[in-house]
This record gives C-alpha cells, sequence and structure tokens, in this order.
C-alpha cells in the first residue's frame, strides 16, 4: 500500500512510541499529539490520510474530538483507541464515522491489519 | 380481692405486655416485660424465660426476674432434660415437690432461693414446635385460679408469636443486609473494573506492541523468541482477565424478548460443536419439543449455555457425554434448561465457592465464567442451581419464567 501521513493521539507516550515504530517500519510517516488540543490543531494544520485517536484523553472528550475532526476534514479516516471497550462506546464510534475501532491492549500486526482494512481497495 | 378486681389486674398486665410486644422492636425489651409483669401478676417469687438456640438445641436464659444471681448462672438447659416431660403447648405443668420433680435439675438451689412451688409454660405458636419456655417461682404452695391459668395461656401465646415474629424480621433484616452489601459492592466493582481497564490496558498495550514487533525481529531459533512468545501470550491473557472483569462488573441490562429456549440451545450448541467433535466428547440433546416462551435476552442466554458447556467439555475425559435438556416446568410456570455430564464432578469444598469471581481451578482459568453467568441469570429473575458428585458428574440447571408471567411487551418488530 502507497506510504501514509499517520497522526497518533493519545497521551501516553509508550502507545504513541510503539505505534509511530510499527507504522514508520511499514513505510508511513507518523506525527504524535498528547492532547486532544494540539489533535485538533495539527489536523487543521496538516494534511493527514490516518489519524488514530485515544477515546479517552485528559483535556478532551474523543468522541468530540471525533465529531470535529469528522466535521471539519470529513474524509479523513480515524480509528479509534480504547483502554476501556465496550459495544456501545464502539456503536457510538463508528455512527460519528469511525472507520474502525481498535481495543487495546492490540499487537502490531492487529494495529498493521486495521489500517491497511481503512485504506482496503484504494 | 374479689373476682372482678383480680380480672382487672390481670388485663391491665395483659395489656401492658401486648403492647410492649407491639411497640417495642427489640425481643430482649418484651422478654424483660413480659418476666417482670408475670412476677407482679401472679405475686410470684420471679421468673425465668428460656429461649430455644435452634443452632445448639438448648433453652438459654433469655430473661428473669425476682430470682438470686447464684440461681441464674447454673447454666442453660438441654432440651432433652426439659422436653422429656414437658407439657402439650397450650398446657401448665404445676411442681410442687421440689425435691423429687425430674424437671428439676437443682433442688437444693431451688430450695435455698425459698422457692416453694414452680409453673412451667410451654411457648408455642398454636401446635408448632415449642420454641421457649416461662417458668414462674412461687414461694408457697396454693391453687391456681381459672384467671391465672387463663392469664398464663395467653401471655405464653402472645410471647410465642412475638419469637416467631421478631426471628423473621431478624432473617429479614439480614438478608436485606446482605443484598445491600451486594449491591454496594457491585456498583463499587463496576467503577473499579473500569478504571483498571483504562490504567492497565495501556501499558499493556505498549508491552503487547514492542514484544510483537521485537519478536519479528530476532532470528529464528533465536534464545529471545521463547521469552517474546510468552510476553506476548502472557499479556494477551491479562486482556482477557480485564475483559472478564468488566463483563462480570458491568451492569447490562438485558435486552428481553419472548424466546425459545430450545432456539438458544441449538445455536449455544453449534457454537461450541467443533470443540466436543475435537475432543471427542459426545453432546446429546434432549429437547421438549413443547417448549413454551420465556423472556430471554437471547445473547446472553446463549453466552450462559455455552460456559456451561464449555465447563462441561473440560470435566469430562475424551469420550465423556454430556446432555443438553430442556423442559418446561408448567405447575412452576418455569422454563429449564439443564446442562449435564458425567465427567470429575466438583468436590464438596468447592461447591459454595463455584459462583464467586476469580474462584477457579483451571489453570489458565479467570474464574469469572460461572460468575458472570450468575449474574446474567439472576438479572433475568431466573435461577441456577448446581448438582454434583465427585466423581460421576455435574448437573446445572437454569431457569426462567415464562413470558406469559412477566410484564414485558411482546416482540418488538
Amino acid at each position: 500500500m502507497k506510504p501514509l501521513k499517520v497522526l497518533v493521539i493519545d497521551n501516553e507516550d509508550v502507545i504513541c512510541n510503539a505505534c509511530r515504530l510499527v507504522l514508520t517500519e511499514k513505510g508511513h510517516e507518523v506525527d504524535i499529539s498528547k492532547t486532544g488540543k494540539s489533535g485538533l490543531i495539527a489536523v487543521g494544520h496538516t494534511t493527514y490520510d490516518l489519524v488514530l485517536l485515544d477515546i479517552k484523553l485528559p483535556d478532551m472528550d474523543g468522541m468530540d474530538i471525533l465529531k470535529t475532526v469528522k466535521e471539519n476534514v470529513p474524509t479523513l479516516r480515524i480509528i479509534v483507541m480504547t483502554g476501556y471497550a465496550t459495544l456501545s462506546n464502539a456503536v457510538q464510534a463508528m455512527k460519528l464515522g469511525a472507520t474502525d475501532y481498535l481495543p487495546k491492549p492490540f499487537t502490531d500486526d492487529e494495529l498493521v491489519a486495521a489500517v491497511e482494512k481503512a485504506f482496503e481497495g484504494l | 380481692m374479689t373476682s372482678s378486681t383480680s380480672f382487672e389486674s390481670y388485663f391491665h398486665v395483659i395489656r401492658d405486655i401486648i403492647g410492649a410486644m407491639h411497640s417495642l422492636t427489640d425481643l430482649q425489651d418484651v422478654l424483660d416485660v413480659v418476666v417482670a409483669k408475670s412476677t407482679q401478676a401472679l405475686k410470684a417469687k420471679g421468673a425465668l424465660l428460656r429461649i430455644l438456640n435452634k443452632d445448639t438445641n438448648r433453652f438459654e436464659v433469655r430473661a428473669a426476674a425476682g430470682l438470686g444471681e447464684r440461681y441464674l448462672n447454673k447454666g442453660p438447659v438441654t432440651t432433652e432434660t426439659i422436653l422429656s416431660t414437658l407439657p402439650e403447648p397450650g398446657e401448665i405443668y404445676i411442681i410442687t415437690d421440689i425435691w423429687n420433680a425430674p424437671r428439676i435439675e437443682y433442688p437444693q438451689q431451688t430450695w435455698d432461693e425459698g422457692i416453694r412451688m414452680l409453673l412451667d409454660v410451654p411457648l408455642a405458636v398454636e401446635e408448632q414446635q415449642i420454641t421457649g419456655l416461662l417458668r414462674i417461682y412461687l414461694t408457697e404452695q396454693r391453687e391456681l385460679s381459672e384467671d391465672e391459668h387463663d392469664f398464663l395461656k395467653t401471655i405464653a401465646k402472645q410471647c410465642a408469636c412475638v419469637i416467631e415474629r421478631v426471628g423473621l424480621i431478624q432473617k429479614q433484616q439480614s438478608h436485606f443486609d446482605h443484598l445491600a452489601t451486594q449491591v454496594e459492592k457491585g456498583s463499587s466493582l463496576a467503577r473499579m473494573a473500569a478504571g483498571i481497564a483504562h490504567e492497565i490496558n495501556n501499558p499493556l498495550a505498549g508491552i503487547l506492541l514492542y514484544s510483537s514487533n521485537m519478536c519479528k525481529k530476532v532470528p529464528k531459533g533465536s534464545p529471545l523468541e521463547e521469552g517474546l512468545n510468552i510476553i506476548i501470550k502472557e499479556t494477551q491473557r491479562c486482556k482477557t482477565i480485564i475483559q472478564g472483569l468488566l463483563d462480570f462488573a458491568r451492569e447490562q441490562e438485558p435486552q428481553r424478548l419472548p424466546v425459545n429456549m430450545n432456539n438458544v440451545i441449538n445455536s449455544a450448541v453449534g457454537i461450541v460443536e467443533n470443540e466436543f467433535h475435537l475432543r471427542h466428547v459426545k453432546i446429546q440433546k434432549k429437547l421438549d419439543e413443547d417448549m413454551a416462551e420465556a423472556l430471554l435476552d437471547k445473547n446472553q442466554i446463549e453466552q450462559v449455555l455455552i460456559n456451561l458447556l464449555l465447563n462441561a467439555l473440560h470435566a469430562v475425559d475424551s469420550r465423556g457425554l454430556v446432555t443438553v435438556r430442556s423442559a418446561v416446568d408448567r405447575k412452576r410456570r418455569k422454563v429449564l434448561a439443564e446442562i449435564a455430564d458425567n465427567g470429575c464432578g466438583i468436590p464438596k469444598e468447592h461447591l459454595g465457592k463455584i459462583f464467586e469471581p476469580f474462584f477457579s481451578t483451571k489453570a489458565n482459568g479467570t474464574g469469572l465464567g460461572l460468575a458472570v453467568s450468575y449474574g446474567i441469570v439472576k438479572n433475568h429473575k431466573g435461577d441456577i442451581r448446581v448438582w454434583s458428585e465427585p466423581g460421576r458428574g455435574t448437573r446445572f440447571m437454569i431457569e426462567f419464567p415464562l413470558a406469559l408471567d412477566a410484564s414485558v411487551p411482546k416482540e418488538r418488530k
């Protein structure tokens, strides 16, 4: 698949760095935002192909970020990550336009598979 | 004293005692009033009230009036000695021969107390088991008047009623206390579980991403490979445990619709069939063709059945047999499903714990399967029961009220 420009929004360093490691090894370019606010600014400044978004951030509700990003950049693909996976928040995320839903913890293969699935047929 | 005035005084005493019974919720207060007022009404030296402790089968002194410490400290009386010659409920046993009466265990002390006559009045509700004994101590021997007889019988009956009532209230109280703790525990557990999931899954995600990534980078056969694989496997195990904890703690309201239990059984069996086949374990279905509907959340009940089926599978050796039955108990208006195996059985000492969260005898078990199942069944106003004999097998039964009896609208289209 073609190299993607990816933004990871997660307040946990270890998640951001691990995602960056796995995805850069697959040839993608990865930026990191540690807060919801800086994530929204980054999305406004840069054109990304994909956002990996943690649903629980200290400064903002992930669902609100998802909603705002989808309103401003409707074509942007967003994969929602969460440490507290429930059926109802998965359904809510998909309704708000998330491309996929990745419950933590996940393996590198699961991450790569989710990213590839989001761009299937492109 | 004329007959009418003595009647009046008994009436007043009875009124006081009944008043105490209705206004006081503490049994001890009522018993104290009973012994004091009985002593007063019969112009006795004193009175003693013993109540049967069902745990020890002993009559224990619960209230006394007018008697010396030394006399009271004789200790409890066994049921046998008292009941051997106990009168029928509603009768009064009069003892005048202090020295030779078999019912007096300590004649010397009794005599020293100045007691010359005793009245034993058994406390019992109607014809039921005797729950207590009221003993009245008189300092002189005399005939009992009819009023006195009536008075004692009335007191005995009222007293027995109040003892029973207090017993019931206390039982209810402890039941509610237990429920309240469970509810409290449930909601704090749900909050804690959500917190744990958030906090632990993030570091686990770091471990899993790095270890699975690193595993691909070590050359095949490297000594690091085994360790990395173990890290990956164990991290995934943590994930399963946390998911189980969340399922257990989450207050999931069942989406109940009229469902045929046979359909749920068939789909659950369909899911696990392959697993059974691989282990050469036979699964036998005996479904009631004339099945009635129950209001069930199909997915949740399917989860319960799968859990019970897999437990049965793990309990039997290869070539074991697991039987799934369904039935309608029209008399009790219940739909039943039963899963029985001829496996290793559950040791008696474990039976009481199997529904407790985190109780497991399996090496890799989370100990949440049956706890989750229990919660689901109870959320459906159903019941789950177990019978087991080590070496012979185990039988789990779940039951739910018939759909017709439940006040939930018919199937939504």
